[in-house]
């Protein structure tokens, strides 16, 4: 039996304007697994993944992650555990007008000091391990251009270097194919499996597609409404459930 | 994020805040109509019936007049309140207006047009315009004497022109220089963005804002006659009066660059677990050097123009020494001075715009 990488009891997450994202989601999640939080647009997913890493802070229950309390914490200790967990975003969130290298390099800010990362200083084992990485996601030969200068499906890559720059234990997804097209999205859903499978990496990520849920995650958890309303394999999803978690409405749309 | 119930308040709260909303809004354009009243009448009477109409030589002013403008403009204006003539209820929305019908011929719009008639009217009248002086006799002589002098340019002192036009483009580069550091630092306190996390910072904020304004508002022709006074007549007056102006624009306009620069980097430096110093010079610094560069030129090109005007007030540089011989009326030494500025401020202008489109 795996251990619980990631613990989440009762979150409740209310946004200054009295937007109640989050009502009391609670979850687990395992090592190693590849963990979908599927949901209609303004169901909480983005809230639930960054009041993980506390981009937003949760408005109570409890967040652990390697079962250490991290809903309250503060400073170091929160930039020490945020350096443990990568994150990549639906707009790629890279640093416009710098280099795939610079912006991999990024990626060890939390234990390059200050003065050194300002100064652009980094040790030659971390320039060596963003080689590496630049070439992981097959843009070797592309670390000297500028990361807005190339297209989507390859900023993602260069983000997804930049994560595991940093040795996670787990990476964050935030819709990460929802800017890009169906097989550019395919190729950036590889890259994620492969650094789960081959680097053990877990993976928790929002998703809009139910195809791209079945192909690639273990399990599946589904938000409406900021609540908790499912739990389970991606192969239970069946036609009821479809209609509960998007609405009698909805239609499914497939990416092939 | 979801979309729950926005509005907390209950419904008979919700009707009275409405309510509130209403009825100041009716104070408000009352307010608006017995202003342009009152103006209309005191206008009328002061300038178009007396200067005008009675020809009154030496028109004597009592408190009185305006006082019985207002009373008078209260009364029309409540009278007219309730039909279609009221400017007041039209500037805030009170009334129900046929989206297809143009506003220009709405009823309360002509009112508009009499209340600038009559101010063209007795702008006129104040600015003391006159075609007969413009075309006197005198007038014109005089006109041809300068106009022939300032042709004439004496050429024979050049060489100290062009020393003071130098002294007044290295004073306005100095001046941009030396506030740059302080705009900078500044431009992150004054950024919204950055700063409305905690009350702490927002209300450090709000005062640098509050100082900013204040100091931007004051023109820097009255901080270099502050300045005169204070260290003497010189470039130095001139150049602390150019850059207190230059720090609080810069400022200004390097936090709004801040304001509108795009999120995601902050966001992913800061879940790299990054220290706050590291999000800014990677997250925020990388979206805003090459406008600031592009402000910062800008800067320069102006402080330029404003050295000219400043030194006109003791502050150095061509502007004083244009001002020493406009005092002694030697217009052909006017004259060149004039063709020195005309021709920094042309060769600043040129160059800094092709810079500043070369780094876009």
């Amino acid at each position: 039996m795996a251990t619980n990488i990631l613990e989440v009891k009762d979150l409740q997450k209310v946004y200054p304007n009295g937007t109640h994202a989050l009502r009391g989601v609670s979850f687990d999640v395992t090592e190693g697994e590849f963990l979908v939080v599927i949901g209609l647009s303004g169901s909480g997913k983005s809230t639930l993944l960054r009041c993980i890493n506390r981009l937003h802070d949760p408005s109570s229950g409890s967040v652990k992650f390697n079962k250490d309390e991290i809903t309250t914490i503060k400073g170091q200790p929160l930039r020490n555990v945020r350096s443990k967990i990568g994150m990549i975003f639906q707009h790629f969130n890279l640093i416009p007008r710098k280099t795939v290298m610079t912006n991999v390099l990024t990626g060890t800010l939390s234990k390059t000091g200050v003065f050194k990362s300002i100064f652009g200083i980094y040790s030659e084992e971390d320039k060596k391990k963003a080689q590496e990485l630049i070439e992981l996601v097959g843009l070797s030969g592309k670390e000297r251009h500028r990361a807005d200068n190339l297209s989507g499906g390859q900023q993602q890559r260069v983000a997804i270097a930049r994560a595991l720059m940093q040795n996670p234990k787990m990476l964050l997804a935030d819709e990460p194919v929802a800017s890009l097209d169906p097989a550019t999205s395919h190729s950036v859903m590889q890259y994620l499996k492969k650094v789960n499978e081959e680097l053990g990496v877990t993976i928790l990520c929002n998703l809009h597609f139910l195809s791209l849920v079945r192909q690639y995650a273990t399990r599946v958890i589904a938000l409406k409404g900021g609540e908790l309303i499912y739990e389970g394999s991606p192969k239970e999803i069946d036609e009821n459930w479809f209609k509960t978690i998007y609405g009698e409405e909805a239609v499914e749309v497939t990416i092939d | 994020m979801s979309a729950t119930d926005q509005s907390t308040l209950p419904q008979h709260l919700q009707k009275k805040t409405s309510n509130i909303q209403k009825s100041s809004k009716v104070v408000q354009a009352l307010a608006i109509d017995i202003f342009l009243w009152a103006y209309t009448c005191l206008v009328s009477y002061k300038i178009i019936y007396q200067k005008l109409i009675a020809n009154v030589r030496h028109a004597d002013f009592a408190w009185s007049q305006p006082l019985t403008a207002i009373g008078v403009g209260a009364v029309i204006s409540l009278v007219l309140f309730m039909t279609k003539l009221s400017i007041g209820r039209a500037s805030k929305g009170l009334y129900d207006l046929d989206e297809n019908e143009s506003i220009l011929k709405q009823p309360f719009m002509f009112f508009g047009y009499f209340v600038i008639i009559i101010t063209f009217i007795a702008g006129i009248n104040v600015a003391q315009v006159s075609l007969r002086e413009f075309f006197s006799e005198a007038g014109l002589m005089g006109a041809k004497r300068i106009f022939t002098a300032l042709l004439q340019p004496n050429f024979q002192i050049i060489e100290p022109a062009l020393f003071a036009a130098i002294e007044t483009i290295y004073m306005a580069f100095i001046a941009t220089t030396i506030s740059l550091p302080f705009a900078f630092l500044l431009g992150f306190f004054a950024a919204r963005n950055l700063m409305s996390n905690s009350p702490i910072t927002f209300a450090i904020y709000n005062l640098i804002r509050f100082f900013l304004n204040v100091s931007r508002s004051i023109e820097p022709l009255v901080w270099a006659i502050i300045f005169s006074v204070w260290v003497g007549i010189g470039p130095f007056a001139g150049m602390l009066a150019l850059c207190l102006h230059s720090v609080s624009s810069l400022a200004k306009l390097y936090s709004e660059q801040i304001e509108n620069i795009s999120d995601g980097p902050i966001e992913a430096m800061t879940a790299t677990g990054a220290h706050p110093i590291q999000v800014i010079w990677f997250g925020v610094v990388p979206q805003i050097v090459l406008p600031y560069l592009s402000f910062t030129i800008y800067r320069w090109d102006i402080n330029v123009r404003m050295a000219t005007i400043i030194g006109l007030v003791g502050g150095g540089g061509i502007g004083t020494m244009l001002m020493q011989y406009q005092g002694l009326a030697k217009w052909n030494e006017v004259g060149l001075l004039v063709i020195v500025i005309a021709l920094i401020v042309w060769i600043m202008d040129y160059s800094s715009s092709k810079i500043r489109a070369s780094i876009k």
